[in-house]
């Protein structure tokens, strides 16, 4: 295993820098057309995905192993998220694709920030060492950053990106505070240990650097307080990214005021990157140690359920109840994470469903009110049945999904996060969250009742679908309602998709 | 004994170098304050052996870095000065108690004694050229890599947010 580079860990990465790099080549050289960037980005997202289906083939359910030094994970688990993230960010694209063309030449620049932060997702939840996940997370965050500011002649949307940007920058330094802390504490910065490096030790030839796993499993810590405040501070670095609450001020500014065919990808995404970084740091790294932070991550779940769904019901902007409700659903998937590894199945299911949701309700939001604008209030969906009949079935659907109604992904999802929070203890959580979830229905069913039992104004547009949003819109409906009424497939793989 | 007086001085310089970063009206200021932060904590690196982090943090961010902050002040313009007034008026007593809740946070943790897991560095602990050659090249050769896609993100984030014109977003936003 000596110097051990394995190219298959990071093969995806290697796939997609290459088509960005490719898409910006041409896009200077040649100025083609945008089917010609899109060519591109399709080979660089299907060559991803595939590559993560070998990954998954080699590793799944097995021990696993590490790459570059004990810099990155191959096992079941990153290759699930990147069987997740990259055909998401296909998704994302094809809805999105209006608003790329929209933006001229400057769209080039757009679809190679998606890829990136496609390649950022995946590097995030295949870390191994937490100086990685922290540049994984940077790459990811900033892409994200410029993306939520790409429409320049809207305030808003500048607003927006400068909100995410300095809250961010913020976050990212809390999660770095948080690794120095944690590295004092430990004296390790890998989370497996570095597979390569070997000194003399006591008792023969040991590794040189065990891990924070390793040590401690074999260290008691009677003065804990610095491991404490690491623990602390790495949480509220990544409940920043997925929105839990405290951390949430930033996510209904940037979900209304970036560029609504990008925002699905700014929301499924940061969930998606943020719980796998989340899970493996908190299940793997501190398994050792989750009497101590299993009670905070259930506050923390807690408060987000109640504070998303309370101000989910008050919201006359599809985008900003859409952004409290993703705080609820934060919640609901921190949930899950209280079990520790038990849960970390029902994580993937949950967060893997939500992602293809709200890209999904994101897509309508961009048809309904345009692919460049932000506000999309409640109004413009009155009697949305009568003159698009597609677009209120993805709606209602997603909504539907949502509010866990059973048929759907959201109510296999929000089962086996609940089972998995009882199994440990947590019955209090459950109660609370299954009370938000009936109490949610209301602001979900409400978009319904406005889309089929409204008359629609005469004034009102007929929303126009083009046929590349039209055929990713049709692909999430469809997964939601098939996976939603056959989970059980799914559920039996995600066992194999465990960090080891 | 010498690395304390060091410490001490160049801590005072560094936090002086902060806040003067923050208060100063006038962006040039700003930016010197910076650069005083910076050289302390350079000083910081040499008193724990790493001379060539040192060096480099003189070079890269006391020089380059800041010499491109000030050309990025004198394009915007020097004579711009910083409005200080507050549409939220709870914000700056709120700011001087957090900042007295940080202190005594501080201050307690700093008196009570934790368990660390850091090894004793050993004589080959020693912050040269080569240490950090063969650390970057070999143990953390993919994070450096990975640099580079920052870097990707950077450029293609920048071109993206400058090259726009007005007029150039159609349909709907214009």
């Amino acid at each position: 295993m000596v110097g051990n580079l394995d190219i298959l860990a990071i093969a995806p990465e290697i796939a997609l820098t290459a088509a960005v790099v490719v898409l910006l080549l041409v896009e200077v050289n040649f100025d083609p057309h945008p089917r010609v960037w899109g060519g591109i980005a399709g080979v660089g997202i299907v060559a991803a995905t595939v590559l993560s289906v070998f990954q998954w083939v080699e590793w799944s359910g097995g021990s696993g192993e590490l790459a570059f030094s004990g810099m990155i994970t191959g096992d079941g688990f990153s290759a699930m998220a990147g069987m997740v993230v990259f055909p998401l960010a296909g998704l994302s694209l094809m809805s999105g694709w209006r608003l790329v063309t929209e933006m001229r030449r400057r769209g080039a620049e757009m679809v190679s920030l998606l890829l990136l932060a496609a390649a950022g997702a995946h590097l995030m939840a295949a870390s191994a060492n937490l100086i990685m996940l922290f540049i994984a997370l940077e790459v990811f965050s900033i892409s994200l950053y410029v993306l939520a500011g790409f429409t320049r002649s809207r305030a808003d949307a500048d607003e927006a990106a400068l909100k995410y940007f300095l809250l961010g920058a913020f976050a990212s330094a809390v999660f770095l505070y948080g690794v120095a802390l944690l590295f004092a504490a430990t004296g390790s910065l890998s989370i497996y240990g570095d597979p390569t490096i070997y000194e003399a030790g006591a008792r023969g030839i040991i590794r040189a650097d065990a891990g924070i796993a390793a040590f401690l499993d074999s260290t008691i810590i009677l003065e804990p307080g610095l491991l404490l405040a690491g623990i602390a501070l790495l949480i509220v670095g990544l409940g920043f990214k997925v929105t839990a609450a405290p951390f949430h001020v930033w996510s209904p500014d940037v979900y209304q005021g970036a560029p609504g065919g990008i925002t699905g990808f700014l929301a499924a995404s940061a969930k998606v990157a943020g719980f796998a970084a989340l899970a493996r740091v908190l299940t793997v790294a501190l398994g050792a140690n989750i009497a101590d932070w299993a009670p905070a991550v259930a506050v923390i779940a807690a408060v987000s359920i109640v504070l998303g769904t309370l101000l989910a019901l008050a919201q006359t902007d599809i985008k900003l109840m859409l952004a409290y409700s993703s705080v609820a659903h934060a919640g609901f998937i921190l949930t899950s994470l209280v079990a520790g590894p038990a849960g970390v199945a029902g994580m993937w299911f949950y967060v893997a469903t939500y992602a293809v949701s709200v890209v999904a309700a994101f897509g309508v939001a961009a048809i309904v009110s345009g692919h460049t604008m932000g506000r999309s209030p409640l109004s413009s969906y009155e009697g949305l049945a009568r003159r698009s009949p597609f677009l209120a079935a993805v709606l209602g659907i997603t909504m539907l999904s949502m509010a866990g109604i059973p048929l759907t992904t959201g109510f296999v999802g929000k089962l086996a996060v609940f089972t998995a929070a009882a199994d440990a203890g947590y019955l209090w959580l459950v109660i609370l969250a299954l009370v938000a979830s009936v109490a949610g229905l209301y602001f979900y069913l409400r978009v319904i009742v406005l889309m089929y039992f409204r008359p629609t104004s005469d004034d009102a547009i007929t929303p126009r679908v083009d046929w590349s949003s039209g055929i990713a819109l049709g692909i999430a409906t469809l997964a939601t309602v098939l996976i939603g009424v056959v989970p059980w497939w799914l559920l039996n793989l995600l066992n194999d998709a465990l960090p080891f | 004994m010498v690395e304390t007086v060091l410490f001490f001085i160049f801590g005072i310089a560094a936090i002086f170098g902060a806040i003067s970063m923050v208060w100063a009206r006038n962006p040039v200021y700003s930016a010197l304050g910076l650069m005083l932060t910076m050289f302390s904590i350079a000083v910081f690196y040499v008193s724990n052996a790493g001379h060539f982090v040192a060096a480099v943090q003189v070079i890269v961010y006391a020089g380059a870095v800041m010499t491109l902050f000030l050309f990025v002040i004198m394009l915007i313009g020097v004579d711009k000065s910083e409005s200080r007034k507050d549409d939220l008026r709870f914000q700056r007593p709120a700011a001087v108690g957090l900042l007295g809740l940080l202190i005594a946070g501080v201050l307690i943790a700093g008196s009570a004694a934790w368990t660390t897991g850091t090894r004793q560095p050993g004589a080959d602990v020693n912050g040269t050229i080569e240490n950090v050659g063969d650390m970057l090249f070999r143990r953390w050769l993919l994070p450096f890599e990975i640099t580079a896609l920052l870097l990707i993100v950077a450029a293609a984030g920048a071109i993206a947010l400058a090259y726009f014109k007005p007029g150039d977003e159609e349909g709907d936003a214009a």
